[in-house]
């Protein structure tokens, strides 16, 4: 009797033990996670507060970091700028109302009645007085000089259409690569390969004529950043045909004594279990489409009404070049790829969702 | 009567393998065509194009001055101190970056694959979205970052000011793991539960399982991301555009051979690096590819079918 209790206590400490070994686990994984992201995102909160910040304070090196307006007074009608003014009485929050190189008028704002007082020594070397203000005005008038609501429409029809033909041909033909028997198909995938390393831009000037006028007449179309998609994309058969080898053959050989076509075996067999790569695939294309600027400036630049967002945005910045319309171009662009990415998760989950199993 | 008999089957029986195969590949040469056809159209013809423009004196502005010089191009990058350079830049790139990319990505990718990591939606999403900023954007939100940094932290708590330039790489590395990351993540999300669980019963720990079931079994991908960050480095295809302009590249390799192209307009001579550029990409991959049949795994492995 003495030795059963004796027995049920050390099954409860052991089993307490383990609890808290998991919580600690649990807890200290978490937290480094968050550790690690507060480190990694560090740099991104200067892309918001530089969007937020009016333009005048990026040309002022005495600035405060954060968004801020300069603080004025109206005095008679006028809107004055309010400095820090060293005086005999410590440092005084004037208004600046008449400068000159020597000497200036000031008006203290808190006494205005008082009239004009007189400061000697050069206005331009006081610093003037800033309060926190984010102002939204940059991406009102980023949107004013952009036409964002074409270039979205544009993007998504390219990205959309090309997604298509790229995730069906890729498809193919990493499932030809990694499940036939061909004679001599290890040099074709050494051409695939070599394909992927050759620098793109040495094929630029001939693929140019190709698409030209004295070929196929496709500048100012859509067709040169659509069709090549639909003969699948090297870099992704790659990652395909590699997903695709590593899926044991007992599946699709039970399936084919079963009489299942080459085809059938590719739907019901290859793709249920390579969902997560292909989904990658996906993703990868869409951000590829969504950041593309080399083809759309070179086919689409006699078309603004056909451009596509990357390059549309980065065409305004290059008028305006100041930081706060590269982080207003820049986080407008980002919106669509960020919340596609955020959607696209339910894909990747789906595994885990489904076993619920720790790995 | 019986020799005849057994014979007869046996021919038989090699006919039927022998159209069976045949079958078997024009099947597989089937699914194959769609890059087969785009590859001769789009790719075989503009790179040859590019092999005769190497041999030439093409100029972009000048086009009708063009006379065959042989291989003079290939002889003045020996002479060419800066493509030499921006070479060595290329490979200096490649080994800078790929031990931050591939550790963080790896790493990343395994703590995710755990259950007991909480809000993996959003975390995964963020860690994604750094790869995707704008490139023209990227160098400003870095210096700014510094600066705000410096006004805010530093600067309050009488901290000597950061020295930024060193730190660009491999904060430009550690920014750009979001593919390499969901490649791995979503290889570890393919391994079979049933092998962590005949791990698990077998006794073996988190470590065990990662080094002996996670490892092996996500080596293809593993290969794939080694071989794409040697493309980025020197300018071939990459996963993801940051959308920088036609002459702008991160790749040392890829800016010389642009700037030869776009400012120079020197395409005979671009296309001669681009091809010395080639030829040594191609050497390291065939050696990553005769070294991956030692570590890279793949079921079954059909030794005539592998590179």
């Amino acid at each position: 009797m003495l030795k059963f209790r004796k027995r049920t206590q050390n099954r409860d400490v052991s089993r307490l033990t383990l609890r808290l070994w998991d919580f600690t686990g649990t807890a200290s994984l978490n937290l480094f996670m968050f550790l690690f992201l507060l480190i990694y995102l560090s740099p991104l909160p200067f892309m918001v507060i530089a969007s937020l910040t009016p333009h005048a304070q990026f040309l002022d090196t005495n600035a405060p970091v954060l968004p801020s307006r300069r603080v004025t007074f109206n005095y008679e009608g006028k809107d004055l700028v309010v400095y820090n003014v060293p005086t005999e009485n410590g440092t005084q929050q004037w208004a600046l109302y008449k400068p000159s190189r020597q000497s200036s008028e000031f008006i203290d704002p808190r006494h205005p009645e008082q009239g004009t007082i007189h400061w000697v020594g050069p206005w331009r070397t006081l610093r003037s007085v800033y309060t926190f203000s984010p102002t939204l005005d940059n991406f009102k008038n980023f949107l004013e000089i952009t036409n964002l609501r074409l270039y979205f429409k544009n993007t998504i029809l390219v990205a959309v259409i090309s997604e298509i033909g790229v995730l069906c041909s890729s498809i193919a033909v990493a499932y030809g690569f990694s499940r036939f028997r061909i004679p001599g198909v290890k040099y074709i995938f050494f051409l695939l390969i070599a394909t992927i390393m050759i620098p793109s831009n040495i094929t630029l000037v001939p693929t140019y004529f190709l698409f030209s006028g004295h070929m196929l007449n496709w500048i100012g179309t859509w067709l040169p950043l659509i069709v090549p998609h639909f003969f699948g994309s090297a870099i992704f058969i790659f990652l395909l045909r590699q997903n695709f080898k590593g899926i044991p053959r007992d599946l699709d050989e039970a399936a084919m004594l079963d009489g299942a076509s080459p085809l059938r075996i590719l739907i019901s067999v290859i793709l249920p279990q390579s969902i997560p790569v292909v989904t990658t695939v996906a993703l990868l294309h869409f951000f590829y489409v969504w950041n593309e600027t080399r083809l759309a400036s070179l086919y689409l630049g006699i078309r603004p009404d056909l451009q596509l967002i990357s390059f549309g945005v980065q065409r305004s910045q290059s008028f305006f070049f100041t930081p706060e319309t590269l982080m207003v171009g820049a986080l407008l662009v980002m919106i669509v790829p960020v919340v596609v990415l955020f959607l696209s998760q339910r894909f990747f989950m789906q595994d885990m969702i489904v076993t619920q199993i720790e790995k | 009567m019986d020799i005849i008999n057994r014979s007869g089957v046996i021919t038989k029986s090699k006919t039927v393998k022998g159209t069976r195969s045949q079958q078997e590949a024009r099947i597989g040469l089937l699914f194959l065509s769609p890059w087969i056809i785009g590859f001769i159209v789009l790719k075989a013809l503009p790179i040859l194009a590019s092999l005769v423009f190497s041999l030439t004196n093409f100029h972009m502005l000048t086009p009708e001055d063009t006379k065959f010089i042989g291989l003079k191009n290939y002889a003045h990058f020996l002479g060419d101190g800066r493509a030499v350079a921006s070479l060595f830049g290329s490979l200096g790139y490649f080994i800078a970056t790929i031990p931050i990319e591939m550790f963080f990505a790896l790493f990343l990718a395994a703590i995710f694959t755990s259950a007991r990591l909480k809000g993996k939606r959003i975390s995964r999403t963020l860690i994604f979205m750094t790869s995707i900023i704008p490139g023209a954007s990227i160098f400003f939100i870095f210096q700014g970052s510094l600066q705000y940094i410096q006004g805010l932290i530093l600067k309050p708590l009488g901290l000597p000011p950061i020295n930024g330039f060193g730190l660009l790489i491999p904060f430009m590395a550690l920014w750009s793991i979001g593919p390499g990351f969901l490649i791995l993540y979503g290889a570890m999300e393919s391994v079979p539960n049933e092998l962590y669980e005949a791990a698990r019963v077998d006794g073996s720990g988190p470590f065990a399982r990662f080094f002996y079931i996670t490892m092996p079994m996500i080596s293809p991908a593993i290969f794939f991301t080694l071989i794409i960050n040697l493309t980025g480095a020197f300018g071939g295809a990459v996963l993801l555009d940051r959308g920088y302009i036609l002459r702008f590249s991160l790749s040392p390799m890829e800016g010389y051979i642009n700037n030869v192209m776009f400012v120079d307009a020197n395409l005979g001579y671009a296309s001669a690096l681009a091809w010395v550029t080639f030829a040594i990409m191609m050497t390291i991959t065939i050696i990553l590819f005769s070294s991956s049949r030692r570590w890279v795994y793949f079921p079954e492995e059909d030794s005539d079918v592998e590179i």
